[in-house]
């Protein structure tokens, strides 16, 4: 780890003011993975800008139909939270099975979309529940969000709120885990939405993606029967030590029977 | 004071200290004035190192001394020994042993490999002087597999051997081997790997080195397994008598024979501390560990079996190529050779065997002991080859093995490979795993995994090992006036409890309270000799050290309790902690003589007080061989290849059990690195690049507490071996031995309807999907 200024503002202004003022500056949520890529050397920001105590960045709230969740609460936090488990259970199973406990209680909601990680688990549930994601200046629709692999639709400097997510008629996520990081080499949202059926595709490419001819197939028959016959292709998808793109291609027809059956 | 005896499940006494983060590891050390290394490592796997210029670096803020290859080279310092056993080619002529330098001379061969020993104020400092060290590399081709590295036209990684061949070695009776294969009824071939993995103990490696100037003599602490024998080999670098070396392991965190050699940080951390004047410490990270960790197994082999019409074992043939990397390392040279040939075979009749093997250079970090070094390779080669013949032969596998398995009565028998299997009973372990598995209800528990969609398989291994390591140890026992007293013996626990297991034996055989008697091991000052830790052998001669020492105690204190009872030593008895006199039934009690041995006036005028004060050697004249049979049952999803084992039965014959609690732990602890290797775990290198393409626990998969089983296990105590006082047999690595073959053979059981016959380690979920996938098409 390099050397760097500490800062741990109280107001969203303050740590807006402070992204601002200093040289090459990050924003530190949970640390999981930027703590890790500092101890390696592999990013070295000038200043890390805390967000662990902003008050409006935490807590889960349901109001109606749409489960609202801060940027930095913590993955723990939602899967014990009440509200997740009566609204979105897929979320908040979703979410005790990130990692491993000391994990689950660092990392957030926020730090880790905000990241994108190509087989990180939260980005295949905002973009199949249609969630919205909160920025103290706009709300970006999830799917506009995630645009390629570590690359979100935020501007420089700008922060997570929180995020929004219309509770859903049922849902199941589905992951099969990589030996090694037990991050999801695939992991599939499925989702029966007020828009239709929403399948959401984690680990298998470069960034979240939906998976259309799934949901076609699924729109009139939310069935795994209804899957037969579904190819997926290799094509675009990751290829690596643990997986290659055929695979993946298998496993993203797996796990989406698994997810649906489980859904349905 | 019976809980305490042998056979006791006594707790271990060392937990509460780790468990509450209260060990002194490496790390935990700190010294006034201390300085910090960092090791500037190769990123090329094969290049010339050119001109290094330090300028800039040592420019930088805190910078203390910065040593590269020319530098070492300048102070003449000598090459680190390579301490194989086997030492010569088959034609009689020496191995080819490069010269291994701490750092490189002039060309890297493996990624990893250190150039520059930079020592700083702080860690950070040394490190950030590391990144502005200049060295012109030239790259050169690199070759990572032993196959190719032999074959023609590869790189040549050592200028003066050709075709990167260190040694071969065979041993055996070729021609009946040959002879037995021209008549069998049937013969069974099967090409496999054992791939190459590395250990990942929970502490890195690690140590701090200190000079005193006044006496001249150097003290260092490090995270090692073998203080003795590294202290030998580090004062022969440092060309230094041993004697200026104390060198101390503190609590180490794991081993596993990742930490047994001589590494290049301590002689450059000794040298470093001496020309600075401070303590310099260096702690390595994960990373650099899975770059710099001696790595384990990397053995291609071809294994041949010939049978009979009936399925009876003639002979087994077995070639092997050890890929040992780029240097011969501490005893790299051993494993793939002698190391691998002694059990092989494992536990069954073999009229006639035949082994040999070829070590090979390659650009990879050298390989040296890990947890079994060569018996779980060899017992997983005759496994699979025995499974394999089942399944040509349309024979249960089960039937093929009990009928092979060496009859009691056959022995002690010597095997083909020269190994003295003195005691144990096969058949009867090899019946109890089955027992225990319970076959009975197998075709239902298949018949549920099928309702859920899953392929269930089971499979058994019996297993035949061997102990190793140095066959001496020492065992020191002093007595203190109030009433303590403390055991000090030459091998030494990197995590295995022998500060319980050791005393345990000692107050057993002295009739004392185990809470009375400390522990010292892994110091230089505090034993003669030591052996430390390798080849299972702590109890067999470091027990059998405590036993040697104990009874010499209780020798000279027959003499003192017979003065004090004014009787004499012949006729005094030893029992239940008390010496009584056979004749007047008149008794005095251990602890009574005790004290009455540090007090003049209580004793006999021919001693002296502290005359029970005992150091004693026990020497092994033969190794022992534990043996045992583990079974397992799995289940397979054949849609994504992901395997549970769902089933672990083992029973051991380690000989006389001291702490069935420890020797439990000890089998676990290997089913857990055997699982490890039969399904996750891979050291892979690019074969282009040379880059290491697992280098952290992001890539390389090591088994977690849900990937495995519960396991039911046993001991078959009924066949002691007359080999060493205590009757005991090694447990350390019979866990390692077993696993792999049973988890292996236990998918392939499932596959078998698949038609898949054979997946090479690790049996990740994708080689299981397609291997399905390949063997419908």
């Amino acid at each position: 780890m390099y050397e760097f200024r500490y800062h741990r503002p109280e107001t969203l202004e303050d740590a807006a003011k402070l992204f601002s003022e200093c040289g090459d500056p990050l924003f530190l949520a949970g640390g999981q993975t930027t703590l890790p890529v500092m101890k390696q050397r592999l990013a070295s920001p000038s200043d890390l800008i805390d967000l662990g105590r902003i008050p409006e960045l935490r807590g889960i709230s349901l109001s109606g139909d749409t489960l609202t969740i801060g940027a930095m609460t913590c993955h723990e936090d939602v899967a014990r939270s009440a509200d997740a488990k009566s609204a979105i259970p897929a979320l908040a199973g979703l979410a005790g099975d990130i990692g491993d406990p000391a994990v689950r209680s660092r990392g957030t909601l926020g730090g880790s979309i905000a990241n994108n990680d190509p087989a990180a688990d939260y980005t295949a549930a905002l973009v199949a529940l249609g969630a919205s994601v909160h920025t103290p200046s706009r709300v970006i629709a999830a799917e506009d969000f995630f645009t390629g692999m570590f690359e979100t639709a935020l501007e420089e400097g700008e922060m997570i709120v929180k995020v929004a997510f219309p509770a859903p008629r049922s849902a199941a996520y589905v992951k099969f885990p990589n030996p090694a990081s037990r991050y999801a080499t695939v992991g599939v949202f499925v989702a029966g939405t007020r828009e239709g059926v929403r399948v959401a595709v984690t680990g298998a490419g470069p960034c979240v993606f939906r998976a259309g001819d799934i949901e076609a197939a699924l729109e009139g028959d939310f069935s795994a029967d209804a899957l037969r016959g579904v190819s997926v292709s290799p094509d675009g998808l990751n290829s690596d030590l643990h997986a290659s793109a055929e695979y993946r291609a298998n496993l993203i027809g797996v796990m989406t029977r698994r997810a649906v059956a489980r859904a349905s | 004071m019976e809980k305490y005896g042998i056979g006791q499940p006594v707790r271990r006494k060392e937990d509460a200290r780790f468990i509450t983060g209260a060990g002194t590891f490496v790390d935990d050390i700190t010294r006034e004035n201390l300085a910090h290394a960092f090791v500037l490592r190769s990123p090329y796997a094969h290049a010339d190192i050119g001109r290094i210029d330090t300028s800039e670096a040592m420019a930088m803020p805190g910078v203390l001394a910065i040593i590269t290859g020319a530098d070492w080279i300048a102070e003449g310092f000598a090459p680190m020994p390579t301490k194989s056993a086997v030492q010569t080619k088959i034609d009689g002529s020496k191995l080819n042993q490069p010269p291994r330098h701490p750092l490189a001379i002039g060309r890297a061969r493996y990624v990893g490999e250190p150039v520059a020993f930079i020592v700083a104020e702080t860690r950070a400092q040394a490190r950030d002087a590391g990144e502005a060290v200049e060295v012109d590399y030239e790259e050169r081709e690199a070759v990572t597999d032993p196959a190719k590295a032999i074959a023609p036209g590869a790189p040549r990684i050592w200028d003066d051997i050709e075709g990167n061949f260190c040694l071969d070695f065979e041993l055996g009776d070729r021609q009946a081997t040959d002879k037995a294969f021209e008549d069998a009824g049937h013969v069974v071939t099967l090409e496999l790997r054992n791939q190459r993995v590395t250990a990942v103990p929970i502490e890195p490696r690690g140590a701090i080195a200190e000079y005193d100037s006044a006496t001249g003599r150097y003290k260092l602490h490090n995270a090692t397994q073998n203080v003795h024998a590294n202290r030998a080999a580090f004062a022969g670098v440092l060309n230094i008598s041993p004697d200026e070396l104390h060198h101390i392991a503190p609590d180490v965190g794991g081993g596993f024979g990742a930490k047994n050699s001589g590494y290049p940080e301590p002689p450059l951390l000794l040298h470093a501390a001496k020309k600075l004047g401070r303590p310099v410490k260096w702690i390595n990270d994960r990373n650099e560990s899975f770059q710099s960790d001696t790595h384990g197994r990397a053995q291609d082999s071809k294994v041949e079996l010939a049978l009979d019409e009936d399925g009876k074992f003639l002979a087994l043939r077995t070639a092997t190529i050890g890929d040992i990397g780029a240097y011969c390392w501490t005893i790299g040279p051993f494993t793939p050779t002698a190391g691998s040939a002694r059990t092989q075979g494992g536990p069954y009749y073999f009229p006639a065997m035949y082994y040999t093997s070829r070590a090979v250079f390659t650009n990879t970090m050298p390989l040296d002991p890990y947890r079994g070094a060569g018996r779980p390779e060899a017992s997983f080669q005759i496994e699979r080859v025995v499974e394999l013949a089942a399944r040509k032969l349309g024979i249960d596998p089960v039937e093929l093995r009990a009928k092979n398995l060496m009859p009691a009565d056959s022995l002690p028998r010597k095997t083909p490979m020269g190994l003295d299997v003195d005691s144990g009973d096969f058949p009867k372990v090899f019946g109890r795993t089955l027992e225990m598995s319970d076959r009975a209800g197998y075709a239902q528990r298949v018949e549920a995994s099928r309702e859920r969609g899953l392929r269930r398989g089971f499979a058994i291994a019996p297993y035949l090992e061997c102990t190793g390591g140095s066959p001496k140890e020492f065992a020191g026992v002093k007595f203190a006036k109030d009433g303590t007293l403390t055991l000090s013996v030459g091998s030494q626990s990197t995590g295995m409890g022998h500060e319980t297991s050791m005393p345990q034996i000692l107050a057993a055989t002295l009739g004392l309270d185990i809470a009375k008697i400390s522990y010292v091991q892994a110091d230089t000052q505090a034993t003669p000799i030591g052996g430390g830790h390798g080849g299972s052998r702590n109890l067999e001669v470091g027990g059998s050290a405590v036993v040697t020492a104990a009874n010499e105690i209780i020798g000279k204190a027959k003499q003192i309790a017979a003065h004090l009872l004014n009787s004499s030593a012949e006729d005094m008895s030893f029992a239940d902690g008390a010496f009584a006199d056979v004749k007047t039934d008149q008794s005095v009690s251990i602890e009574d003589v005790i004290a009455a041995s540090l007090e003049q006036a209580r004793l006999p005028g021919d001693m002296e007080p502290g005359c029970l004060d005992t150091g004693a050697i026990f020497e092994r004249e033969v190794i022992s061989c534990p043996n045992g049979c583990h079974a397992a049952e799995v289940e397979v999803d054949p849609e994504t290849g992901a395997v549970q084992v769902v089933g672990y039965w083992v029973v051991d014959d380690f000989g006389t059990i001291i702490n069935p609690l420890l020797a439990e732990g000890q089998v676990m602890g290997g089913i857990a690195q055997g699982l490890g290797q039969a399904l996750l775990e891979e050291i892979i290198y690019d074969p282009e690049s040379g880059q290491l393409v697992t280098g952290s626990l992001m890539d390389y998969a090591l088994p977690r507490a849900d990937d495995l089983p519960a396991m039911e296990m046993e001991f078959f105590e009924d066949a002691p071996t007359a080999k060493n006082p205590l009757g005991v047999k090694g447990a350390g690595e019979a866990g390692c031995c077993g696993a792999p073959p049973a988890i292996v053979n236990a998918v392939l059981d499932a596959l078998a309807g698949d038609g898949v016959t054979h997946i090479e380690m690790p049996l990740t979920p994708q080689k299981i999907w397609r291997a399905i996938a390949e063997a419908k098409t």
